[in-house]
C-alpha cells in the first residue's frame, strides 16, 4: 500500500516534468534534448535559493523562469542560428552542464533539514507521502489549468498549428518562430520546475540528475497515450501524469518483483520500445481485440 | 474517456483506503528476521567491494542472508531517479538498518526515513554533506564510515618515488562533490610541501581519455582522488598518461591494481567490513547512531605496482618496497 501512495507521489512530480516533454514533443513535434539540462537547472537554482534563505515557493518560481530562458536558448539556436532541433537542443543540455556546477558551486547540494515546498502540508500530520501527493494534485490542476486557457488563446492555437503544419502555419501569417520560441520556453520551464520541486521530495540537488530524464518524460507521454487512447486537449494533458504515474508503477513493480536492478533500464527501454511499437503493431496485423476496445 | 476515469478513480479508491489505514509512525516487520537494505549508487570495483566487505562482516557476525537476516541489495546503476523509489522500498518493507553506498544512495535513504538506523558506506564528508549533524556526535538516525583518504601520506609518496617531480597533475570528476572535497586538500597539501599543482576535471567518463592526455603532457605526475567517474575510466586515463610516460598515483587501492602506480590508499574490503561491523553493531542492539561518531580506517597501506614502475622506467626506493603490501 505504502508503495502505491510513493509510487503516486513521485509519478505527480514527474508527471508535470512529462507535461513539458509533451508541449515540445507533442505539441511542437520537435524532439527537444534540452531537458536533460533544463531539470538539473531547475534543481540547481532552486537548492541555492533554498539554502540561502528563500521562500521554497519563490524559489521554485524562478527555477521556472531560468528554465524559460534554457529553452530561449535552445529556441534561439533553432530559429536564428538553423541548428537542427535535436542537435540545438544537445548543445544547450552540454552548455547546462557547466552553468550547473557555477550555480551550485559544487556537484551536490544537500537540502536535508531546510524548508521545502512540502512543509506547508506537513503541519497538517498527514500519513506519510501525503503531503507530497496534495501538493502535487494542487500543482497538477492549477498547471493543466494554465496551460488548457493557454492553449484556447489565439497565441496558443498558433504554437499548436506550427506543431501540425508549419509551411500551412507560416502561411495564415502566424510567425512560426516566435511560436517555437514560445513553445520551448514553456516546455523547459515546466522541466525546470519539475526538477525545483524533485530536488526538494529527494532532499538534494546534484549535477547529474538530468541524466535519463527524457526518457522517462518520453515514456510517460507515450504510455499515458497508449493505454488511454486518443482524447481531447484536456484529457490528453491529464493522460500524461496518469502516464507518468503508471511509469512509476512498473519500476515498482519490477523492484518488487525482485528483479535485478542492474535490468532496470533495459526493463524501461524495453517497455517504452512497446509502447512506441504497439500502435504500428495494432495497424499491421489489424487487431480487432484491440480496436474495438478503443471505441468503447 | 472511460478508461481514464476509470483509472482516476480507482487511484482515488486506493490512496484514500491508504490515507485511512496508513499512519505516521513506522509500520513494524512483520517477519522474524531484520531485514537489511543496502543501496549502491552504481557499480565499479571500489563500491562493489565495499558491498562485499560489508555482507561479509555481517556473515561473520552472525547475520546470514535467509537464515539470521534478510538482505535486500539495489543497486541504481548511476540513475539518480530510482534512488527515491528504492529508498522507499526498504522503508515500506521494514528495514531494520539501511546502508547507503556512495553519497547521493545515503542522501536518498537520509530523505526517506528519520527514523530507521542508517549507516554510511564510505561517505567522504558526512558534515559536509548535511547526512550528519557532527562527525563525532551524528545526532540523529545516521552514522557510518568515511573514505577520506590519508592525501597529505600519498603526496609524500610521490616525493618519495619521484624526487625531481615539480609539478603534479590532479584530474577529477566535476560531477562529485566527494572529489572537489579531496582536490581543495589536495591542493593545500601540494602547496604546503612546495609542489606545483596542475588541476583539470572531467564531466564524464567520455572526456578522460582526452583531458587525461593533456594534464600527462603538463605534469610530472598525476594524483587522482577517490572518484567514482575517474574509477570507472581508470584503464582509459592509464592509456592516456602512459603515452607520455607519467605515473599516476590514484587514492584507491583498485585504481593502482589497474594500472596505477602507487598509493598510501585505503583498502575499500576493510571499509566495507567496517561498514558491515557497524550495521552489525545497530542490529544487536549495542550501538546508537545518534552516538556513534564517523569511523575512519586507522592506517592507510602503502600499495606499489611494479609491474608498471618497470613500464615506466621508475625505480622503487627499496626501503618503500619493503613496506609495501
Amino acid at each position: 500500500m505504502d508503495l502505491i501512495v510513493t509510487a503516486t507521489a513521485q509519478g505527480l512530480l514527474w508527471g508535470m516534468m512529462a507535461l513539458g516533454i509533451f508541449i515540445t514533443y507533442r505539441i511542437l513535434d520537435l524532439p527537444d534534448m534540452t531537458a536533460e539540462g533544463s531539470f538539473p537547472l531547475g534543481a540547481a537554482v532552486c537548492a541555492q535559493l533554498i539554502i540561502s534563505g528563500v521562500h521554497p515557493l519563490a524559489a521554485t518560481a524562478i527555477a521556472f523562469l531560468t528554465g524559460t530562458l534554457a529553452g530561449a536558448v535552445t529556441g534561439f539556436l533553432i530559429t536564428k542560428a538553423h541548428i537542427p532541433g535535436l542537435l540545438a537542443g544537445i548543445l544547450t543540455m552540454t552548455g547546462l552542464y557547466s552553468i550547473n556546477l557555477r550555480i551550485m558551486g559544487r556537484a551536490n547540494l544537500s537540502l536535508l533539514g531546510t524548508e521545502k515546498l512540502t512543509d506547508f502540508f506537513t503541519r497538517f500530520n498527514l500519513p506519510g507521502q501525503f503531503d507530497t501527493i496534495f501538493m502535487g494534485i494542487i500543482l497538477v490542476v492549477i498547471m493543466i489549468t494554465l496551460l488548457v486557457l493557454f492553449f484556447k488563446t489565439e497565441l496558443g492555437q498558433a504554437v499548436i498549428a506550427t506543431g501540425d503544419n508549419e509551411k500551412m502555419a507560416r502561411s495564415l501569417g502566424i510567425s512560426t518562430n516566435q511560436t517555437k520560441m514560445l513553445g520551448l520556453m514553456l516546455s523547459n520551464g515546466l522541466i525546470s520546475a519539475a526538477g525545483a520541486l524533485i530536488a526538494q521530495d529527494n532532499g538534494y540537488a546534484d549535477i547529474s540528475m538530468g541524466i535519463g530524464t527524457i526518457v522517462i518524460g518520453l515514456a510517460s507521454v507515450i504510455i499515458g497515450e497508449v493505454i488511454f487512447g486518443n482524447l481531447s486537449f484536456v484529457n490528453r494533458l491529464i493522460c500524461v501524469i496518469l502516464g507518468a504515474i503508471i511509469y512509476r508503477f512498473i519500476i515498482m513493480f519490477v523492484l518488487l518483483i525482485g528483479l535485478q536492478p542492474n535490468d532496470l533500464k533495459i526493463i524501461s527501454a524495453v517497455i517504452l520500445a512497446l509502447c512506441l511499437a504497439l500502435p504500428s503493431i495494432r495497424n499491421r496485423f489489424n487487431l480487432n481485440f484491440f480496436q474495438k476496445k478503443e471505441l468503447l | 474517456m472511460k478508461k481514464m476515469i476509470g483509472f482516476i478513480i480507482g487511484l482515488t479508491a486506493l490512496l484514500t483506503i491508504a490515507f485511512f489505514t496508513s499512519s505516521n509512525e513506522l509500520e513494524t516487520t512483520e517477519m522474524d528476521k531484520p531485514i537489511v537494505g543496502i543501496l549502491q549508487l552504481t557499480s565499479h570495483p571500489a563500491l562493489d567491494l565495499i558491498y562485499q566487505g560489508t555482507v561479509d562482516a555481517l556473515n561473520d557476525a552472525g547475520y546470514i542472508d535467509g537464515e539470521t537476516m534478510t538482505l535486500d541489495f539495489q543497486n541504481a546503476q548511476g540513475d539518480q531517479s530510482n534512488l527515491n523509489s528504492m529508498s522507499t522500498r526498504f522503508v515500506s518493507r521494514g528495514a531494520a538498518v539501511m546502508v547507503g553506498i556512495a553519497t547521493p544512495s545515503a542522501q536518498a535513504l537520509a530523505n526517506s526515513s528519520q527514523e530507521i538506523p542508517i549507516v554510511l558506506g564510505a561517505v567522504t564528508d558526512p558534515e559536509g554533506s548535511g547526512l550528519v549533524a557532527n562527525n563525532d556526535a551524528p545526532g540523529g538516525n545516521i552514522t557510518g564510515v568515511s573514505d577520506l583518504t590519508p592525501i597529505e601520506e600519498q603526496f609524500s609518496l610521490i616525493t618519495e618515488i619521484l624526487p625531481e617531480a615539480q609539478t603534479i597533475g590532479i584530474l577529477y570528476s566535476s560531477s562529485e562533490d566527494n572529489s572537489i572535497v579531496q582536490a581543495d586538500q589536495a591542493i593545500e597539501i601540494a602547496k604546503e610541501m612546495g609542489l606545483k599543482t596542475e588541476v583539470m576535471t572531467v564531466s564524464s567518463t567520455n572526456d578522460v581519455s582526452q583531458v587525461g592526455a593533456t594534464l600527462a603532457s603538463q605534469v610530472d605526475a598525476i594524483w587522482v582522488p577517490t572518484d567514482n567517474t575517474i574509477a570507472s575510466a581508470m584503464n582509459t586515463l592509464v592509456s592516456a598518461s602512459d603515452q607520455n610516460g607519467i605515473p599516476i598515483f590514484p587514492a584507491v587501492d583498485t585504481m593502482v591494481e589497474e594500472g596505477g602506480l602507487a598509493t598510501v590508499g585505503l583498502d575499500q574490503y576493510a571499509l566495507g567490513r567496517l561498514t558491515g561491523e557497524m550495521v552489525a553493531a545497530i542490529l544487536d542492539g549495542d550501538s546508537d547512531p545518534a552516538t556513534t561518531p564517523i569511523r575512519y580506517l586507522d592506517q592507510g597501506e602503502i600499495i606499489i605496482n611494479e609491474e608498471k614502475a618497470s613500464e615506466l622506467g621508475i625505480t622503487i626506493p627499496t626501503q618503500l618496497l619493503e613496506q609495501a603490501k
